[in-house]
């Protein structure tokens, strides 16, 4: 009788535990680069409903794009993110280096540096490509007119001219003299600088202005499957640069917002097969071998340089030498 | 065969002629295609730059929008001088309020006399602004006549932090929130001068801390707090705590029919209590002097006394606003424990009371409001609008306690030769508000006395009236 009275009193605690717990309603901020609009709107879909099955919780992820040096400095200002999810890793350590929200390690934190997916940079160009294109060379000839964005404010614009860069070091015996000539034409031609990748998409697919834009790789596959395979051409350069979009949670606002557990599981999920196969989806290069083993044929086959190579020797110092105030960039824009 | 003859040499000749033809028409084409060309790859480059114009400032027009989202707003208005971010959260505002008098004195044979003159009444520059959308602060110094030697000059220093309507916490030195007329900013005051009430019962400020909000959707402010204490119509001038404790307060003001159609929507009324201990000494006594509507006699002051406990106030108070007619109205009375400190060192407690009833009425049709006059027409000499004009008058009495006074039989608190029971003041006065920002004004006041004038303990005899006349020119914004 007494062990039975226990049961029944166990039995009931228990259920009114149960009962007095509630589902909860999370919130979160992802702020992203600009051209991830699409991407994260599927994966979010996903997450929320693998978070509600798992947890029962209700995830509701807002998500702002913008030029991702823009968006660095907008959460070193005190826009609250939980996560960022920006395009190279320079405009992340800002959030260590300027505002202590992250620690200094961050990118040790999750697989690849922290970058789930890749890209590269390519060439969109109208269909037929009419000012016959192929690689680098041809579009900084007079009368090509390239559409870019400002590296000043965009992740995507610095990956383009490190490769303009890149490519113009190897054709010339590593001399940088020639690679300020090589990328001073380049912008010599830019009619227009949007402060983002989506931005510069917008002045060459909508607007119809310029020649060739050069395009993080999934935008210009997406532009290509929205505008249709009869409006534009991709073209692939003979060399391109590796670039790793990286994610981190934003340590101080999650432990303010209390969503460090679910925000942690938002990265984790982009490294799990539906996340990968969501960003293969959306024409990000997967990290996970057998999605990358799938899609292979989607991604055509480029000759990458890296970031860390000796010609760069990583982001910092990249950064300070070409991107800062009075850097190789302003020199060169300025003329 | 003859026709043969001329036939063959006509058919070369229409061949050399059309073949001729043909050769010239092909070139013309030529050259019209080559000409198009041309012209169609000058169309496509006048379309790119067009585009490329359109896009620019496309971009322009969203940086412009961004920017203006950051760019802090620098303002210069009649509402004053200020900066203030895009967002609105941090906000500095610079004003001032000049009051510039001339003060007549209509005594004669009262001795000593008033001085008519000139007089700088308020010289106060002031900073305030808020900081992250909700912690207001507010600096004022002193320059007019108020300020002393002694004292530190600062008007109001405070910081109060609006947490949430209903909470709002408010530190450093300020208006103690009892006297309803005391509220009242010095630039909107409907008088050259306030009133007994104000002057000489409640205080005038004081350092410390208070919580204070607004319920009920605004109709009901209340305000808690706790001061150093200061003597009646007192201000904390040096920011120092000179009482033996400290003195707390409370007031609860309620506009039941605010933002609704009645006709009573301008209705407000209240009630505010403080209570404090004071043990004087000869240095000092914890006590005040009442000073007649002039400011520059006192018609009743202590003689060898100090406060010696319990001084507590209380004050129900009201206001009504209809149109452009207002009244205000309130009663302050304080009761002051005393001890003399010489003689019997006789220990009394004293009710001294204070009240009065302003009207006000802009002949021009502003609305009247607790708040200063938004003339509906700025004055302009030439030939433009007249400015708001107002016609104020008001009837006020302070009431000392008759146990106050040395009788025949007893020495008390004060003598009645030299200081007066009652002084009752009638005023009328007229106000011209050239804009929001600059304003003209005259009151005519004339004060009876009891007791005070002179005569015996026995047979004391009252004070002379005091009659005044006073002319103001304010600036403020």
């Amino acid at each position: 009788m007494k062990k039975l009275t226990m049961a029944l009193g166990f039995i009931a605690i228990t259920l009114a535990g149960s009962l007095s717990a509630t589902a909860a309603e999370i919130k979160l901020l992802n702020v992203s680069y600009d051209p991830t609009r699409e991407l994260y709107q599927d994966y979010n879909a996903a997450f929320s409903k693998y978070w509600q099955a798992k947890t029962g919780d209700t995830v509701t992820v807002q998500a702002s794009h913008g030029g991702s040096g823009k968006q660095a400095r907008a959460i070193v200002d005190g826009l609250e993110a939980d996560v960022a999810t920006l395009a190279l890793a320079y405009d992340v350590d800002q959030l260590n280096e300027k505002a202590h929200l992250i620690p200094k390690d961050w990118q040790k934190r999750l697989p690849n540096n922290s970058a789930p997916y890749t890209s590269t940079i390519v060439f969109l160009v109208r269909k037929g490509n009419p000012k016959h294109i192929k690689d680098w060379d041809d579009i900084i000839k007079p009368g090509v007119s390239i559409i870019t964005p400002n590296p000043k404010t965009s992740g995507g614009a610095r990956w383009n001219y490190l490769a303009a860069w890149a490519y113009a070091l190897k054709h010339n015996n590593n001399d940088e003299a020639k690679a300020r000539e090589f990328v001073g034409k380049l912008y010599k031609n830019v009619p227009v600088l949007d402060s983002g990748a989506r931005g510069s998409t917008t002045t060459f697919v909508e607007r119809g202005i310029g020649d060739v834009l050069l395009a993080w790789e999934n935008e210009a596959f997406l532009a290509k499957k929205e505008l249709g395979p009869d409006k534009v051409d991709i073209v692939v350069p003979s060399l391109s640069i590796l670039a790793e979009p990286p994610v981190t949670i934003v340590d101080k606002v999650v432990d303010k917002h209390k969503t460090r557990a679910v925000a942690q599981a938002y990265l984790e999920y982009l490294y799990s097969p539906e996340g990968q196969e969501i960003a293969a989806r959306n024409f990000y290069r997967p990290t996970l071998e057998a999605v990358a083993k799938k899609y292979e044929g989607q991604f055509p086959k480029i000759n990458l340089v890296k970031i860390d190579d000796p010609e760069f020797g990583g982001w910092q110092a990249t950064q300070k030498k070409h991107f800062n105030d009075g850097g190789v960039f302003d020199q060169i824009y300025a003329k | 065969m003859q026709f043969k003859k001329k036939l063959i040499p006509a058919l070369v000749f229409s061949a050399v002629v059309s073949g001729g033809l043909v050769a010239g028409i092909s070139n013309v084409y030529a050259d019209d295609s080559d000409e198009l060309a041309k012209l169609r790859a000058q169309i496509e480059e006048l379309d790119q730059k067009i585009k490329i114009l359109d896009r620019k400032s496309e971009i322009a027009a969203e940086e412009s929008a961004a920017k203006k989202k950051e760019t802090p707003i620098v303002s210069a208005s009649k509402d004053g001088f200020g900066f203030k971010s895009a967002d609105g959260n941090f906000d500095i505002r610079f004003k001032a309020l000049l009051q510039l008098d001339y003060r007549s004195f209509y005594d004669h044979g009262n001795t000593p006399l008033n001085v008519s003159g000139f007089d700088f009444r308020r010289i106060r520059p002031t900073i305030d602004g808020t900081l992250w959308g909700k912690y207001d602060f507010r600096f004022t110094p002193e320059f007019g006549e108020d300020k002393t030697t002694v004292d530190s000059g600062i008007v109001d220093a405070y910081v109060d932090a609006r947490f949430t309507p209903y909470f709002q916490v408010k530190a450093g030195k300020f208006k103690p929130f009892l006297g309803l007329e005391r509220l009242q900013s010095g630039s909107d005051l409907k008088f050259i001068e306030r009133s007994y009430v104000s002057n000489n019962i409640e205080p005038n400020r004081d350092v410390g801390a208070s919580i204070h909000g607004d319920i009920l959707d605004g109709k009901v402010n209340y305000a808690v707090g706790v001061f150093n204490g200061v003597v009646d119509g007192g201000d904390n001038k040096t920011l120092q705590d000179t009482s033996t404790d400290k003195d707390y307060a409370a007031r609860i003001f309620v506009t039941p029919f605010k933002d609704t159609d009645s006709v009573f929507a301008g209705l407000g009324v209240g009630l505010s209590a403080s209570h404090g201990n004071f043990l004087g000494n000869t240095t000092n006594t914890g006590l005040p002097s009442y000073k007649t509507p002039g400011q520059q006699q006192n018609f009743f002051t202590y003689t060898n006394t100090i406060g010696n406990g319990d001084h507590d106030r209380i004050s129900p108070q009201g206001y009504f606003y209809y149109g452009p007619f207002g009244v205000i109205a309130e009663y302050a009375q304080v009761s002051q424990d005393v001890q003399l400190t010489t003689g019997t060192k006789l220990k009394g407690s004293l009710d001294n009371s204070a009240w009065q009833i302003a009207g006000s009425w802009l002949l021009t049709g502003e609305d009247a409001s607790f708040k200063g006059v938004k003339p509906k027409q700025v004055f302009d000499a030439d030939g433009g609008g007249w400015g708001a004009w107002e016609l104020v008058a008001r009837y006020e009495q302070n009431d000392i306690d008759s146990g106050a006074f040395t009788t025949p039989t007893q020495v008390r608190f004060a003598s009645p030769v030299t200081n007066s029971k009652t002084a009752s003041s009638w005023a009328a006065g007229v106000n011209w508000y050239l804009n929001q920002n600059v304003r003209l004004e005259a009151n005519y006041e004339q004060t009876s006395f009891d007791l005070g004038g002179g005569g015996t303990i026995a047979h004391p005899i009252d004070r002379p009236d005091e009659k005044i006349l006073f002319t103001r020119l304010q600036l403020s914004y």
